[in-house]
């Protein structure tokens, strides 16, 4: 389901038949990234991916190059690559496209950036509910060791390098990376304190790099065609492609490749068919996923999407996960059942995130009911601050921060909860 | 060294220090639940939220490391608006029950909500209702207090390695528990109390029985082994009704051990309150006054010539006072050499030798034996004989030691990667002999080899000598061969000294230091004519040649090595029983005088490392009962040379002349002898004397001591009685089979003309041909099978 035009950095071959096989692959260029990877050094292999300008496409947006260098060089313990395919941000069906549609293109980019980091072994942590992905997956993987693609000598050029899946068991908190990698070390999924960085200690207490199956699967056209050549799409400081998964009330919702700082308006109306029931009828834009705070309507008719426009009015470019929210939809509503989620999916360790959510949830709960007051509102504000910046991970900021979008941008739609029990709209 | 300011102070620290350290070393309070020195940092409780220069959010003290020219303030608004949220999080979900908790006015939750919270509740939704957890008799719950802040979690994992305690769950219906519903079984549970930093668990037996403002405290030292842990007494009234550990960096850390912990339910238990005398056989004994019994006493003493008086002490209920007034009074008052404290020891042939105090004790302190890289483990089950020096056990490896337990059975441990070399019991010296000429030669044979090779790859290897090889019939001959094995790996040097005897009775080095053996006076001088040692002194009772057994706090019918040989000695000589805990050694006894536990006097007790320590009385002393020092002062005077100290500090004065290390009131802490400050370990001595590999034939018994029923404490204590298993026989499956038993039945162990009975237990970790009993139980205590001279006894089995 990509989309018309353009250039296609990750989605370049996902609409072949049979595009999950390796013969597919090989024959719309597959692998050969990955041999011309062979022949330049980790370190140029590197340095043409920190040219490239791409940000971690899992949502926190850090530099993918910068991170690979973090590795250290002169160091005896083993080194790790981790793939982040927990992708569980509500909004955000990306990856998974690229799981079942193409995983070759993913472990070429795994064994690139295997290479680059010196690590002879990787893991996919795939999201639970993926059980289809994990299958063509692990196919890809059995044909890729088959024909002598991973293993003890990568394509014959002397790289050891062995790949598994891991299959998540379904908690939003092991997508954050700390928290993937106590899952895969058979614990509970709880992120670890920062610093240490996982590229000094990571999997089994040595350096790991984990990265978004989007970030890897870039990686191959990178090294093909240069970093130069990724820096060139997009704009500064967000170059290169974003895979967009459009939500929500729009004519035809779905998976986009497009260059970033494409503006959003254009997102919706060309590729996305636009609004349902016309522009006028949008209420505002979840732009990155459920934990990015919501934008209204008139901010959408500017704003463009990339990192820097979308910090600039408020939120967040995240996964790149937009849901589209018409004018049928309570926000009040919309919001609590996003708290739900957040008190259900926070992993309990720290304080602020464990109470908080929990309370966040159930004021807002009242709220919805209709049976909150107005200090309830001016409360939540004053609860999420002091959720955010306190606690360990990012989930508890992810809890906060759509609630003080939504009160920001639609404050009167919580009122009107409060002064008449009931839902301004429907 | 990397410099930092912390609320306008500078302060300089090691690199890789936390701001938590930091602020504590400059005194900087900063509050904190999580956090715990000895446990490893979870950050999770946010409590210590600080602000640093530069840094966009607040930062958790305890985990974030220092760098240089780091700028921190602890008291910004910044920081208390963190604080005020996190304590409003902590406390929306807690019960607020603190009229009825256990922890209320000693509680953390409450100190800091009063100090760093706010001053009115805002939430008004439904609190979490969680469901209490059965952990057994040690802990109860009170699972709606508890903040999660893991420290029970992360003291079972990584202290006690037991992995009990574990979170379920997610989010805010996350649980604190043992994961499937299970009782704890660890051997340091009541540290999952003391560590809670909220009423969430409790002391079990401490439940209910008072409020923490109402307890006075007094410090001591505990002595129901020979670690000798830094504790504080709490009393209530006149009874000690909770222990918890006093912080000691060098000893316990801030642990004990649950018998330490909880066996002070059986202070007060079956006391000795009233002299008494047995006037006549037929009469029975009756309670006397004070006098009446000390000139009873005075007068059977001198009723026969001073050689046929002897005297045996147990160290563990006894302050070095008593110890030293005890040989002092038997010695010059009444002239007698028969002194001695080693009732379960066998093999004497040390006494012989001029052995040194490093010989005996040990020689690594327990501060540094974390630091060993390769640990040999001899007859010691440290993980119930120690467990708090077992802790630094665990500790080293955990830092990459590796650890070997030679012995008669697979150790029950909790120290990981622990590799058991089982041999039948007797067969220790030849295991030995083999590693030492792996270790002296060129080849070693595969049974020693990888010993041999991690001993030899080791910088800081270490020996340890526990009580199966103590009392073990060639206990000499093993302790040298001990000592062979560090010599040759080079660790007998001033730098590291890795050879450690580990006698596990309390105080054992005082009675020791105190001269209550028969070959060496106070001060460890030598005597010129030696009297004889414990097993001599009963057999010389029982056949009439030592006519008064003057007995210092022991149960010699449940405690002695050979039972049936101290039951001759009481039923023959007449018995002078000075002491608390009542027996059925007291009720054979001719002249009784109750004395005192050690938490009734101030007592100097020595650990096995050598660390001189007073122990400060908690409560005052049961009925009639006296300083048993103070006793003895006055049965002097019924003599001609009577005891020339009548307060605590003349004698304490006396202690000092003959030791120095004893003179704690006079030395300052820079002239302290440091521990494990002994004369050096005694090489080159003879090692002939190993059998030979054949084992004999036949189930052989041994006798350990039950960690939960080991003392007079224990064994009174209500809430040791819950979590001893009972006088039990270990025997391996197979041998069960053989015999036709199974688990739990009653059996019939058989030695000669002699039979105990007891209940059955299966365990592998015993091996094929060898049965371990324990000792303590009575009537019929399993060592009324040992004959004190024999080897192991070779018993047969009969199912009941």
């Amino acid at each position: 389901m990509s989309g018309q035009s353009g250039t296609k950095v990750v989605y370049k071959n996902i609409h072949l038949e049979n595009s999950h096989t390796l013969a597919v692959s090989k024959a719309n260029g597959g692998y050969q990234a990955m041999e011309k990877a062979f022949g330049m050094t980790p370190a140029q292999v590197i340095d043409q991916v920190k040219k490239s300008g791409i940000r971690g496409r899992g949502g926190a947006g850090f530099p993918a190059g910068l991170k690979w260098s973090f590795i250290p060089k002169d160091d005896p313990r083993p080194k790790y690559l981790v793939c982040n395919a927990d992708e569980g941000e509500p909004g955000t069906c990306k990856d998974r496209e690229i799981l079942r549609g193409d995983p070759h293109l993913l472990i070429e980019g795994m064994i690139i950036t295997a290479y680059a980091i010196n690590a002879q072994r990787a893991y996919i942590y795939i999201r639970g509910e993926f059980v289809r992905e994990a299958e063509v997956l692990q196919g890809a993987i059995d044909e890729a060791y088959a024909a002598g693609l991973l293993g003890e000598n990568v394509a014959g050029r002397g790289m050891h390098f062995d790949l598994a899946v891991h299959r998540g068991a379904g908690a939003y908190v092991c997508g954050e990376e700390t928290g993937l990698i106590e899952s895969l070390e058979g614990k509970k999924g709880q992120p670890r304190l920062k610093p240490p960085f996982p590229a000094n200690i990571g999997l089994y207490d040595c350096p790991t790099v984990v990265n978004n199956v989007e970030t890897l699967t870039s990686v191959p056209d990178i090294i093909t065609k240069g970093g130069d050549w990724y820096s060139g799409l997009g704009v500064a400081n967000s170059t290169g492609t974003k895979l967009f998964s459009v939500s929500g009330h729009v004519n035809k919702p779905g998976n986009y490749e497009v260059e970033l700082g494409i503006p959003l308006k254009t997102l919706l109306n060309d590729y996305a068919g636009g609004v349902r029931g016309g522009w006028e009828n949008l209420k505002g834009v979840i732009p990155g996923g459920s934990s990015t705070p919501i934008l209204t309507a008139s901010q959408c008719e500017t704003v463009t999407m990339d990192y820097d426009a979308l910090a600039k009015a408020g939120s967040m470019l995240g996964a790149g996960s937009v849901i589209v929210v018409d004018k049928s939809v309570c926000i009040v509503r919309a919001i609590a059942r996003l708290s739900r989620f957040y008190r259900h999916e926070s992993c309990g360790q720290c304080t602020p995130c464990r109470e908080g959510t929990g309370w966040l949830a159930q004021v807002m709960g009242r709220l919805e009911a209709g049976k909150g007051t107005m200090k309830d509102i001016d409360m939540l504000l004053d609860i999420s601050g002091n959720i955010q910046g306190k606690t360990i991970c990012a989930l508890g900021d992810a809890a906060a921060m759509p609630i003080v979008g939504a009160i920001k941008a639609f404050r009167e739609e919580f009122e009107y909860h409060v002064e008449h029990g009931r839902c301004m709209v429907g | 060294m990397p410099t930092l300011i912390i609320d306008g102070k500078e302060i300089s620290v090691k690199p890789g220090s936390t701001i938590m350290e930091a602020a504590q070393m400059l005194g900087v309070f900063i509050p904190h639940f999580c956090y715990h020195p000895k446990l490893p940092i979870d950050g999770n409780c946010r409590m210590c939220l600080v602000e640093v220069e530069k840094m966009p959010k607040p930062v958790v003290a305890c985990a974030m490391p220092v760098n240089d020219g780091m700028v921190v303030r602890t008291e910004s608004d910044m920081v208390k608006k963190a604080r005020r949220g996190v304590m409003e999080f902590l406390l929306i979900n807690h019960p607020l029950d603190c009229p009825v908790c256990d922890q209320g006015g000693e509680c953390r939750l409450q100190d800091f909500a009063m100090k760093y919270g706010p001053d009115r509740a805002r939430f008004g939704d439904d609190k979490r209702d969680v469901n209490n957890k059965e952990l057994g008799p040690l802990i109860e719950t009170e699972m709606d207090r508890c903040i999660h802040c893991t420290r029970c979690i992360r003291f079972s994992r990584e202290i006690a390695g037991t992995e009990e305690m574990g979170a379920m769950w997610r989010g805010d219906h996350m649980e604190v528990g043992t994961f499937v519903k299970k009782t704890l079984t660890s051997e340091l549970t009541g540290n999952l109390a003391e560590v809670c930093p909220v009423g969430a668990l409790n002391h079990k037996p401490f439940h209910f029985q008072a409020r923490g403002w109402e307890l006075k405290h007094a410090f001591g030292v505990c002595n129901h082994c020979s670690v000798g842990c830094q504790v504080r007494r709490d009393r209530l009234e006149n009874k000690v009704i909770r222990v918890e550990a006093a912080h000691c960096d060098s000893i316990n850390e801030t642990w004990l051990c649950d018998k330490g912990r909880y066996a002070v339910d059986g202070l007060t238990v079956k006391r000795v309150k009233q002299p008494q005398v047995r006037k006549d056989s037929s009469h029975g004994i009756s309670n006397v006054g004070w006098q009446e019994a000390l000139d009873a006493a005075a007068e059977l003493l001198k009723s026969v010539k001073a050689e046929e008086v002897a005297g045996i002490a147990a160290a563990d209920r006894q302050g070095a006072e008593e110890l030293y007034a005890f040989q002092d009074f038997l010695r010059n008052t009444v002239g007698t050499r028969h002194i001695d404290f080693r009732v379960r020891q066998r093999d004497y042939s040390a006494d012989e030798s001029v052995l040194t105090r490093a010989d005996l004790f040990m020689n690594t302190p327990l501060e540094k034996l974390q630091e060993a890289d390769a640990i040999l483990v001899v007859g010691a089950d440290s993980r119930y004989e120690t467990p708090i020096m077992n802790l630094r056990i665990r500790k080293a490896a955990r830092n990459g030691a590796k650890v070997f337990s030679l012995g008669p059975r697979a150790l029950d441990s909790n120290v990981p990667g622990l590799v058991n070399i089982v041999r039948r019991p007797g067969q220790e010296p030849v295991f030995l002999k083999a590693l030492l000429a792996g270790l002296t030669g060129a080849t070693a044979s595969t049974e020693v080899k990888e010993l041999t090779e991690t001993l030899k790859g080791a910088q800081r290897p270490v020996v340890i000598i526990g009580d199966h090889a103590i009392n073990h019939p060639q206990a000499e001959l093993i302790r040298r061969q001990c000592v062979a094995v560090m010599d040759a790996c080079g660790a007998l040097t001033s730098e590291w000294n890795g050879y450690n005897r580990v006698p596990t009775v309390s105080n054992a080095a005082a009675a020791q230091d105190m001269g209550v053996i028969p070959h060496r006076g106070p001060g460890y001088k030598l005597v010129d004519n030696p009297g004889y040692h414990a097993q001599k002194i009963l057999k010389a009772a029982a056949e009439g040649e030592v006519k008064v057994l003057f007995i210092l706090g022991n149960d010699l019918l449940t405690e002695a090595g050979d039972t049936q040989l101290a039951k001759q000695a009481i039923d023959k000589a007449k018995v002078i029983w000075l002491g608390a805990f009542d027996s059925e050694t007291v009720k054979q006894a001719d002249v009784v005088l109750p004395g005192m536990t050690v938490t009734e006097k101030d007592a100097t007790l020595t650990n096995v490392e050598g660390r001189v320590q007073r122990s400060n009385a908690a409560v005052k002393a049961e009925g009639e009962a006296k300083e048993d020092w103070r006793i003895l002062r006055a049965l002097s005077d019924r003599f001609a040379t009577s005891l020339s100290y009548n307060t605590i500090d003349a004698l304490r004065t006396s202690m000092a002349a003959v030791d120095h290390r004893y003179d704690l009131d006079k030395l300052s802490p820079q002239e302290m002898p440091v521990a494990c400050d002994h004369s050096p370990v005694t090489t080159g001595l003879d090692l002939s004397g190993v059998g030979s590999s054949e084992g004999g034939a036949g189930l052989c018994m041994i006798v350990e001591v039950p960690f939960y029923f080991g003392d007079p404490v224990a064994r009174r204590s209500p809430t040791m009685a819950k979590l001893d298993a009972g006088n039990r026989l270990r025997i391996n499956p197979k041998d069960a089979q053989v015999q036709g038993i199974v688990q739990d039945q009653k059996v019939r162990v058989i030695q000669g003309e002699t039979k105990i009975e007891v209940i059955a237990t299966l365990d592998e970790h015993v091996p094929e041909g060898t049965i371990i009993s324990y000792s303590g139980y009575a009537p019929g205590p399993s060592q009324d099978l040992c004959q004190w001279d024999g080897g192991f006894p070779t018993v047969s089995l009969a199912g009941l």
